[in-house]
C-alpha cells in the first residue's frame, strides 16, 4: 500500500484517536503529523508481522504516550456534570462533552476508549496496548460504566 | 452502556477536513525531518571537527612536554564521549520499534533512567577530561612568560570554576528535575497496565 493511500485512509482515524487522548485540536494535529512522519520513515522496513492498522495505531498511541514527556497539557475542563442539559445540544457540544469525559480518564483508558470508538476489534486493541484480551474486556467495561455515569449525570442517555 | 453506538456517532462527527492532504504531508515530512535532526547533527559534526583538529595537532605540532600530549589525549577522549553519546541519541530518533504501548512505556522508563545516568556520570567524566586536558595542554605554550602564564591560567581556572560550580549544577538540577518528573509520570502510566 502506498504512503498516500495509507495517509488518506488512516489520517482521520488517527486524528480522532489523538484528539480523544489530548483533547486539544492543535496538539492532535501535531501528533497526527508526527505519526505519519514515523509511518513514512519506517514503511520500507515494515514487516507484515502485524496488521498495518495495528502498526499505525501503535505508532500513534505511543506518540500520544510520549506527550507525557512534553508537558501536562491534557485539557480537563470542569463541567457542570450534575446539571441536566437545558437545551438541545449541537453535535459540536456533544462531541466536546465526549472529549471532556474521556479527558477525565487515565492515560491507558483514554487510548482504549478511543480505539473502541474507532471500531477496532478487542483483539486488535489488546495487541496495540499490550494487555490480554480479558484485561481489555474488563477495562472497556469499566470505561463504559464511567462514561455512562457522566453522560447520565449530564442528562443524556436516560 | 447500551449507548456505545450513540457515542460512536458523536465520535465520528469530529472535523478532519483541516488535516493536510497527502502532498502537503510530504512537504511537512521533509521540513520536519531536517529541523528535528539538524541541531544534533550540527553538534556531532562540531565535536567531530574539533576532535579531528586535535588529532591533526597531535601529529603536526611536535610538543616537547608530556603534559601537552596528555592534555591532547584528554581532549580527544572528551570529544569522543560527546560524539558517542549524541550519535546514540541520534540513532534513537531514527529507530522505531513496532511495539505495544506497554513495551513503549517500559522503553521510555529505561531511556529516562539512562538519561539521568548520563547527567550523573557521563557528563562529569567528559567535562573532567576537558578540564584536565585544557589545564595540561596550555602549559607548554605559556610557561616561559610568567605574566601570560598567570593571566591565561587565571582566566581558564575562573572559566572552569564557573562551569563546574555554577553552570553545570544549575543545568544538572534542572535536567534531573525534568527527568524525574517525567519518570514519575511514566511510572504512573506503567502501573495502569
Amino acid at each position: 500500500m502506498a504512503f498516500e493511500d495509507i495517509y488518506q485512509e488512516y489520517s482521520p482515524k488517527i486524528f480522532r484517536v489523538c484528539m480523544g487522548y489530548v483533547n486539544d485540536a492543535e496538539q492532535a494535529r501535531d501528533l497526527t503529523q508526527e505519526t505519519f512522519i514515523a509511518v513514512w520513515q519506517n514503511l520500507p522496513a515494515f514487516e507484515n508481522r502485524s496488521k498495518l492498522s495495528t502498526w499505525i495505531f501503535r505508532i500513534a498511541t505511543n506518540n500520544c504516550l510520549r506527550a507525557i514527556e512534553k508537558s501536562n497539557r491534557i485539557k480537563t475542563t470542569d463541567l457542570p456534570l450534575s446539571l441536566p442539559a437545558i437545551h438541545e445540544e449541537t453535535q459540536e457540544e456533544k462531541l466536546n462533552f465526549l472529549y471532556n469525559c474521556i479527558a477525565g480518564l487515565e492515560e491507558t483508558e483514554r487510548i482504549i476508549i478511543s480505539l473502541v470508538l474507532e471500531d477496532l476489534p478487542q483483539a486488535e486493541i489488546a495487541s496495540i496496548v499490550g494487555m490480554s484480551n480479558i484485561n481489555i474486556r474488563v477495562k472497556i467495561h469499566r470505561i463504559k460504566e464511567k462514561l455512562s455515569k457522566k453522560f447520565k449525570e449530564h442528562g443524556q442517555f436516560e | 452502556m447500551d449507548n456505545l453506538n450513540d457515542l460512536k456517532k458523536i465520535w465520528l462527527t469530529a472535523d478532519t477536513n483541516h488535516l493536510p492532504d497527502s502532498n502537503e504531508m510530504m512537504q511537512l515530512i521533509k521540513e520536519y525531518r531536517n529541523r528535528k535532526i539538524l541541531k544534533k547533527i550540527a553538534l556531532v559534526i562540531t565535536a567531530l571537527l574539533l576532535t579531528a583538529l586535535m588529532i591533526v595537532v597531535v601529529f603536526t605540532y611536535h610538543s616537547t612536554m608530556l603534559s601537552t600530549r596528555i592534555g591532547e589525549v584528554c581532549m580527544i577522549i572528551a570529544g569522543s564521549i560527546l560524539i558517542a553519546t549524541n550519535t546514540n541519541s541520534l540513532r534513537r530518533v531514527y529507530k522505531l520499534k513496532n511495539c505495544t504501548n506497554k513495551e513503549f512505556i517500559e522503553h521510555l522508563e529505561q531511556a529516562r533512567r539512562g538519561q539521568i545516568n548520563y547527567y550523573k556520570k557521563t557528563q562529569i567524566i567528559g567535562f573532567s577530561f576537558v578540564s584536565i586536558g585544557l589545564l595540561l595542554y596550555l602549559f607548554e605554550g605559556v610557561y616561559e612568560n610568567i605574566v601570560l602564564c598567570i593571566t591565561s591560567y587565571s582566566l581558564l581556572i575562573i572559566w572552569l570554576l564557573i562551569n563546574w560550580f555554577v553552570i553545570r549544577p544549575k543545568a544538572y538540577k534542572r535536567q534531573t528535575k525534568k527527568f524525574n518528573d517525567i519518570l514519575k509520570k511514566t511510572e504512573t502510566v506503567s502501573k495502569q497496565f
